[in-house]
């Protein structure tokens, strides 16, 4: 047993940290989220660095890393608030390389990969984000089937979250594409623990932001967070986003490792990540009272994307009751070996 | 106990449904926040020339002399017929209250007519940026300069400051008071005047609601001091216990009714059914009514004993709870259409986050609770 990264992926940790800490300040985030645009220079390095195909197999032009390389990106990601492409881009081709024929893949992984197109998924009736723009879009059916479609059907929507780009499909667009034929549901399913590993980042920032602030914010000549109703609300941070955190990687884990604990670890990585976002950057935003309900405190773009992406594929409900169904259907199984 | 009304109470909702009925505030203008002001202004205007706008203030000063339950009544009416808050809240519910409790006579006839007729409206200078919880901690001075004062300093989230003709300020003039309550003194503040700068701040929710306040030799006459040179501690105090009284009626009905929308929404999606979704409307439901049912008890309580009973200290830190809470199953229910910038709902899910904050946060009403009200030693 050895719940830890591996070196090599500790490097990668620490230099995606370093390199969106000193590429993507909150400043830049701020900039890119009030003007509505992705932050170009920065999506232009990390494809560069081959971020966007870092789970996709060589064949294809990836670095053929794991889901756990991906949840480590994407947590940093979430850490820094980067505002690009990457989220739907990854998305898009872990459900191509799941799903897709040898042709699909052959078509879209090297594009996707090198950064050359960008790409999108989410429900065929529902909010996809990074879907203006993309190259190619996945568009989820209820059925569990999916479709490539053509991006030209979506249209931009904007939603409380300007740190991410919304779109959905025009009501023509119903039915229309091409078909992923493959294991579609392996494919979402890592899209999953890749949202959740953006929570957990998103989770982690808040809190530290709000250790800061009680630390120094003063009121009746003491520190803030000398007061329990605070010190409490701040255990309770590290509780939510430490949950959110062992759930998500033993997810990633076992998408690579345990691919029959995949479905389990992504609903449970999906269920708490959804839940530690919400209410620890709701308590981010308490914590530092007035300032908090400002526009010029940087604490309110992750509240905002947290609330998109605990409902992004799925939202603690849904993943909470199939989780039921799935440790229900593990007993009766059991029941009748 | 009886829990109906009584023939005069059910005359008087009568009465003002019938108004209602005849009266409408027009479509609400969305994305403008002038028009939306100007559009609460008139509806305030209407309200005031129906005799409806201090329903709660006594007669002598222009309003109905209703009694609680009846101004209770006439914030649900107002609620339930759609209507938004009158624009001056502020002056209605905080301002005009403690006018009447600390004013002098010439200060009552200047002040309250203009805030029935929407004419003049209010803001709230207390906060400061150092002084927010703490709000005894104000550094704001104001130094006697003939038969004036002479006012520097900074307030902070003053909302509704940039259409305010008056504000309710709170000062520092003796800064060698031995303990920093004494030493406050209560003004009401000319906005109009070349001390005074107002600058917007903007909110999560893209707003301006509230402002910075920078005060540089701003004046004030002597007769607009409230309740005494050195007692404006006292007077602050009459100003937020009508803040956590006044306003729970209307808020307990908008909460209402942002639940039965709600409710509507998850059935026109066939999720009543769904047991977690039937539990947590429920679950809502429950809070909201009793919110409501804690609030009637506040107003019998002050009917009969003449003060609020602990219920009062409750119902704010209810109310916010309870719409954060709303406003969040909504995303549950509704999914990232919630979260879509024209949905209704976004608003509301980036607004309530300023519920437990605004007003005293959560966390100070908890304390409060377990001092007062439960007697529990004080934090040290
Ligand atoms: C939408 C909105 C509108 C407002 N409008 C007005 C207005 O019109 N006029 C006006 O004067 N003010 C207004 N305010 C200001 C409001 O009253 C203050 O923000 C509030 O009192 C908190 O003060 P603060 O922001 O300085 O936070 P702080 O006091 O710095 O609090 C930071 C955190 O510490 C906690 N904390 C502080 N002290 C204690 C303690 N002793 N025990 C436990 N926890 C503690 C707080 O609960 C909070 O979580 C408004 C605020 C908002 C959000």
């Amino acid at each position: 047993m050895n719940f830890d990264f591996t070196a090599d992926q500790q490097d990668i940790k620490r230099t995606a940290h370093d390199l969106l800490a000193s590429r993507s300040s909150l400043d830049r985030v701020r900039e890119a989220a009030e003007s509505g645009t992705p932050d170009a220079a920065l999506w232009n390095e990390l494809r560069d660095l081959g971020w966007p195909g870092i789970a996709v197999a060589e064949e294809h032009g990836g670095q053929g890393l794991g889901t756990l390389e991906l949840a480590i990106l994407l947590e940093e990601l979430g850490y820094a608030c980067a505002v690009t492409p990457l989220l739907g881009t990854v998305l898009a081709a872990a459900a191509i390389e799941h799903g897709g024929s040898d042709d699909q893949r052959a078509r879209w992984l090297p594009g996707l990969a090198s950064g050359e197109i960008t790409g999108a998924l989410g429900p065929a009736d529902g909010l996809i984000p990074d879907a203006p723009g993309a190259g190619v879009v996945v568009a989820l059916d209820a059925d569990g089937g999916a479709r490539l479609v053509d991006p030209a059907s979506v249209e931009a929507v904007k939603t409380i979250d300007p740190t991410r780009a919304y779109g959905r499909m025009r009501a023509d667009g119903t039915g229309a594409g091409e078909a992923l034929t493959g294991d579609v549901a392996a494919g979402v399913d890592r899209g999953a623990i890749a949202v959740s590993a953006e929570l957990v980042g998103i989770s982690q920032r808040a809190l530290e932001m709000t250790l800061e602030y009680v630390k120094e914010r003063k009121q009746f000549g003491t520190p803030v967070g000398a007061f329990q109703a605070v010190s409490h609300r701040c255990a309770q941070m590290l509780l939510y986003t430490e949950s959110a955190r062992s759930a998500t990687y033993f997810a990633a884990w076992a998408a690579d490792a345990d691919a029959d604990r995949l479905a389990e670890g992504a609903s449970l990585a999906k269920a708490a990540a959804s839940e530690a976002g919400r209410e620890v950057t709701a308590s981010a935003i308490q914590a530092h009272g007035g300032i908090g309900f400002t526009w010029e405190a940087d604490v309110h773009w992750f509240y905002k994307r947290a609330q998109l992406d605990a409902t992004l594929l799925g939202g603690t409900g849904t993943h909470r009751a199939r989780l039921t169904r799935l440790v229900a259907g593990r007993r009766a199984g059991a029941a009748t070996a | 106990m009886d829990l109906t009304f009584n023939d005069a109470e059910t005359a008087f909702r009568d009465e003002l449904r019938a108004w209602f009925d005849s009266h409408e505030p027009g479509p609400e203008p969305r994305h403008d926040e002038d028009a939306h002001w100007r559009w609460r202004r008139d509806w305030q205007r209407q309200l005031g020339a129906g005799g409806w706008a201090g329903v709660h203030w006594p007669q002598e000063y222009g309003g109905r002399g209703a009694t609680l339950t009846q101004s209770a009544i006439f914030f649900e009416e107002l609620g339930r017929a759609g209507a938004p808050l009158p624009a001056d809240v502020l002056g209605l519910l905080l301002a005009g209250p403690t006018l009447m409790v600390w004013g002098t006579d010439a200060q009552k006839e200047r002040l309250l007519p203009t805030i029935l007729s929407a004419e003049e409206t209010w803001c709230q200078g207390f906060s400061e940026p150092d002084a927010g919880s703490d709000l005894a901690a104000v550094k704001t001075r104001a130094v006697k300069d003939g038969d004036e004062w002479v006012v520097t300093g900074q307030k902070v989230w003053t909302s509704g400051a940039q259409y305010a003709k008056w504000c309710m300020l709170v000062a520092r003039t003796d800064p060698d008071a031995p303990k920093k309550h004494q030493g406050l003194t209560y003004f009401v503040l000319d906005m109009e005047q070349e001390g005074v700068q107002v600058r917007p701040l903007r909110q999560i929710t893209g707003e301006s609601e509230f402002n910075e306040l920078f005060l540089e030799g701003a004046r004030i006459s002597d007769d607009n001091v409230v309740g005494g040179v050195g007692n404006g501690w006292k007077v602050a105090l009459t100003t937020l216990m009508n803040e956590r009284a006044g306003l729970a009626f209307f808020l307990q009905v908008r909460l209402r009714q942002q639940l039965d929308k709600l409710i509507d929404e998850a059935a026109a999606r066939g999720l009543l059914d769904d047991p977690v979704v039937a539990e947590k409307l429920g679950d809502l439901h429950v809070r909201v009514e009793v919110l409501r049912l804690t609030a009637y008890r506040g107003l019998t309580a002050i009917e009969k004993y003449g003060q609020p009973g602990p219920e009062g200290s409750l119902t704010k830190w209810m109310w916010s709870d309870t719409n954060q809470q709303l406003v969040q199953l909504a995303a549950d229910i509704l999914g990232a259409d919630a979260l879509v910038a024209d949905s209704p709902w976004a608003y509301e899910l980036l607004r309530a986050r300023g519920n437990s904050i605004e007003g005293g946060t959560t966390e100070i009403l908890k304390n409060i609770v377990a001092e007062r009200v439960l007697g529990l030693p004080r934090m040290r």
